[in-house]
């Protein structure tokens, strides 16, 4: 018994940490720019889908580096450029916030079915990046999930150097504090919301990459994804990156042991409960603010 | 916006003159009064009190299913159902608006859209097959609509035009009172600036929870007309597509431009059958083009038609 | 050095600025008397490139520079500090200042301005690691005058520094832009305070319904009973 509970811990704390990556670039783009990025699912699965390609071309060993190498800077230019392209037009309309959702959406409709057309409505597996398991007695841990722990946190840790530590980070940072601030000092914020949607767009990608080795890449399956970092973002409170963080390995959590006590199609109510619980007495999520 | 109204639903009035015959044809003119009762509450909910909602396809759906319950099980003619599915879907609207009233922006999307994600499996699970939804099945059989012993059947495509024509009509005109009255008033007050309202002391929870009560009542009402007309449910309509498709509906009429929704409506609904023969594309096309209208056509067709004819409309000058 | 010329200005449909000519002459410092709400914040935003509606002709150091973006214009020696400071609060005063030196001339000069900067501003040098938000009323517009200076700029626009300070730290924001000015910067100044205006102003304009009124010496304004009348009775 006690041995399925690890178990279901570490599939807790491997899912929470795919999902503080993928929460944390959803809250930068909120924080920054409040944009919300419907099509969010659909990059996630751009990540999956662009592994794919790359691995079927380059084989294994050298097909993880090379989508390391290759698929990341991609994904970052492809945000960049949509969100310059598509996104930032829209700043001057009235309602834009809805705009911004409405056109999202719309992308992400387009997206999923470009996959569609292109890879077919079949999942697509990937293949692990390090094969084999860990036994420590009774328990067995695959490397894999270890290996997507590490770059999980690496991902995030990363980016925290970044915003901390680079003159862009610190830009970013600023943008989100006070934007007008930052219109004052000469930061170029349009450049600072693009390059941030990039970001969050590298980020859910490499979410995308990670969890299609457990979890498969279909057309559709980003909407689960966009659902649950919508939910943990606001759960964690919409700007804050610590709170998504948090939030994340909580939900993360919950969903692991609500699927293994009540079963996987529980696992959404519970989510949304808690959430729904949450804002009733925080509506600014647990840590709102910039964090 | 009275005017207007009134020229396309009399537009709409004449056309079964044209195409009565054609039983599909026919169908799509119903299609287009019913969604143009969503689109428009969603214009309501959305364009005007400012609130992001995005379940107006779930309380839709909602709203069939309870109409058809209600019928089937309870036995109520579906003439009375359809009001009784109204009421509750309101109940189930404000139910949803309780945790919004304090929620800004992105929240309440998420909530609402919440709503959206949670109905498919919970009609499709335990707890909905014991209420009746028949599960992933769906509802099979659905009484029709029976006034006076005339049954409004798919086979009477024409009779159930005009009186779903007549509910369109009644629905659009409260939702026309609605915007010009003071809660009219109210709510672009809300929209515009929240805190400002506050300070006036406008209690805006109430206002909000109305819109949530009316706009939620209004489309489950027709939702479970659909649901009498059509004679099955199932939860496929809680898709992305038809989402997508509601929401060309507001970007093509409008968002604030009541009743460019209901234009919104006849446009999408004939470019989606016009575009059906593309099959596995027509989502591909319908995304691209939400991207494109929502870029190019910021007041959708009304406010082109309205910078066209009058320079500058009160809307607009509202907006600026 | 700055020259406005019929400078028109709008906040979407309203009119802010009427025809509005003013010029600071190198290391000068002209301050902006006026009341309330009629325009003198959107001058200074105006010349710093913060006001998405302009019209008329800005020119500076000879350039024509209506309607650059404050993100150039920093980079060209221009600066606006604002009355409400706009400061970034969850970051430390430190970060706020090297915040300030973000363009690419500043940053070349950012290690000389920061020592420069700390120097001029004692305070802030002991609260250096402290965030923002924590800062008192008198410090944090001594921060937001110190990220201004950080950008190295030539011509600060500066918009009530002394508003709500006590009348110990009015005076030494007063000293500081005296100091300032010292170092060569010309100064465009928004103040509402007379008395102490009259020592530090060159020349002073009068914004009244987002047009000029008056145009002098500090003496001349202390003489023009319209001004005095306008200032004592409020």
């Amino acid at each position: 018994m006690l041995i399925e509970y690890v178990d279901v811990f570490i599939s807790g704390m491997t899912n929470g940490s795919v999902y503080a990556l993928m929460a944390v670039g959803l809250t930068l783009v909120y924080g920054v720019s409040k944009a919300f990025n419907f099509a969010y699912g659909s990059f996630f699965s751009l990540g999956g889908y662009l592994a794919w390609i790359l691995l079927a071309l380059v084989g294994i060993w050298g097909g993880y580096i090379s989508v390391f190498l290759v698929a990341l800077p991609l994904l970052m230019v492809f945000g960049y450029v949509t969100e310059k392209l598509i996104v930032a037009p829209l700043r001057k309309r009235s309602d834009w916030e809805i705009k911004v959702m409405m056109l999202t959406l719309g992308l992400a409709l387009f997206m999923d079915n470009l996959f569609q057309v292109v890879f077919g409505s079949r999942m697509k597996s990937l293949p692990p990046i390090v094969d084999g398991v860990l036994e420590v007695g009774d328990l067995v841990v695959s490397y894999q999930d270890v290996v997507i722990f590490i770059l999980s946190i690496s991902g995030i840790l990363a980016f925290r150097w970044f915003l901390n530590n680079t003159r862009i980070g610190m830009a970013v940072r600023a943008v989100a504090q006070n934007p007008e601030g930052a219109r004052i000092v000469g930061i170029p914020k349009d450049r600072i919301f693009a390059a941030t949607f990039g970001i969050s767009t590298v980020m859910v990608g490499l979410g995308g990459v990670l969890l299609a080795q457990k979890y498969f890449v279909s057309p559709s399956g980003g909407w689960d994804i966009l659902v649950k970092s919508w939910v943990i973002t606001a759960f964690g409170g919409m700007g804050s990156i610590r709170g998504g963080l948090y939030a994340a390995f909580i939900l993360g959590m919950l969903e692991a042991f609500v699927g293994y006590w009540f079963g996987m199609t529980w696992v959404l109510f519970a989510l949304f409960g808690v959430l729904l619980a949450t804002l009733a007495v925080r509506p600014q999520g647990l840590l709102g603010k910039w964090g | 916006m009275g005017a207007l109204m009134a020229i396309i639903y009399g537009g709409l009035a004449l056309m079964p003159i044209f195409v009565g015959g054609t039983d599909h044809l026919m169908h799509i003119l119903i299609m287009i009064l019913i969604w143009g009762v969503v689109a428009s509450c969603w214009d309501l909910i959305m364009g005007f009190a400012g609130i992001f909602s995005f379940g107006q396809v779930a309380f839709f759906v909602i709203g069939a299913y309870a109409s058809a319950i209600v019928a089937n099980k309870f036995g109520i003619p579906p003439i009375f159902a359809i009001f009784v599915a109204g009421g509750i879907t309101a109940a189930i609207g404000v139910l949803v608006g309780l945790p919004c009233l304090r929620l800004k922006g992105a929240y309440v999307a998420l909530v609402t859209f919440a709503v959206h994600m949670i109905l498919e499996p919970f009609l499709k699970g335990p707890m909905g097959r014991a209420i009746g939804t028949g599960g992933s099945r769906g509802i099979l059989t659905i009484q029709p609509i029976e006034i006076f012993g005339f049954a409004f059947t798919p086979d009477h495509k024409v009779a159930v035009f005009y009186l779903t024509l007549v509910l369109a009509i009644l629905c659009s005109i409260i939702i026309l009172m609605v915007i010009r009255s003071f809660w009219g008033t109210a709510f672009l007050a809300l929209k515009d600036s929240e805190d400002f309202s506050a300070s006036l002391g406008v209690s805006a929870f109430k206002y909000k929870l109305a819109v949530f009560a009316l706009t939620s009542f209004l489309t489950g009402m027709v939702g479970g007309f659909y649901g009498h007309y059509v004679g099955m449910l199932s939860t496929r309509m809680l898709g992305i597509d038809l989402f997508v498709t509601l929401m060309i509906m507001l970007v093509i009429g409008g968002i604030g431009h009541f009743p460019g929704a209901i234009l919104g409506a006849i446009v999408t609904v004939t470019l989606n059958e016009m575009l059906s023969p593309l099959g596995s594309y027509r989502p591909l096309i319908l995304g691209g083009l939400v991207v494109v209208l929502v870029l190019f056509l910021p007041d959708g067709v009304i406010g082109l038609v309205r910078r066209f004819f009058n320079g500058k409309s009160k809307i607009q000058e509202a907006d600026a | 050095m700055l020259r406005t010329t019929d400078l028109n200005a709008y906040y979407g449909q309203f009119h802010v600025l009427h025809d509005v000519s003013v010029h600071i002459k190198e290391k000068e410092v002209v301050v902006v008397l006026g009341p309330n709400g009629h325009g003198k914040s959107t001058l200074l935003k105006s010349i710093c490139g913060l006001v998405d509606r302009v019209e008329g002709s800005i020119l500076y150091k000879g350039q024509n520079i209506t309607g650059r973006p404050a993100e150039k214009l920093v980079n060209e020696g221009v600066i606006y500090i604002a009355e409400n400071r706009e400061l970034f609060p969850e970051m430390s005063v430190l970060e706020n200042l090297k915040l300030g030196a973000y363009s690419k001339n500043a940053r070349s000069h950012e290690k000389k301005n920061m020592a420069k900067v700390l120097d001029l501003f004692p305070r802030l040098e002991e609260r250096k690691k402290q965030m923002a938000s924590t800062l008192s009323g008198g410090e944090a517009r001594m921060l937001a005058i110190a990220r201004g200076l950080m950008s190295h700029a030539d011509f600060l626009c500066i918009d009530e520094p002394s508003l709500g300070l006590q009348p110990n730290l009015r005076v030494e924001v007063f000293n500081i832009i005296k100091e300032i000015n010292k170092q060569g910067k010309s100064i465009l100044l928004v103040e509402q305070n007379i008395p102490q205006i009259a020592e530090l102003a060159d020349r002073i304009y009068m914004l009244e319904e987002g047009q000029i009124t008056f145009e002098g010496t500090a003496r001349e304004a202390l003489e023009n009973d319209h001004l005095k009348e306008i200032f004592l009775g409020m």
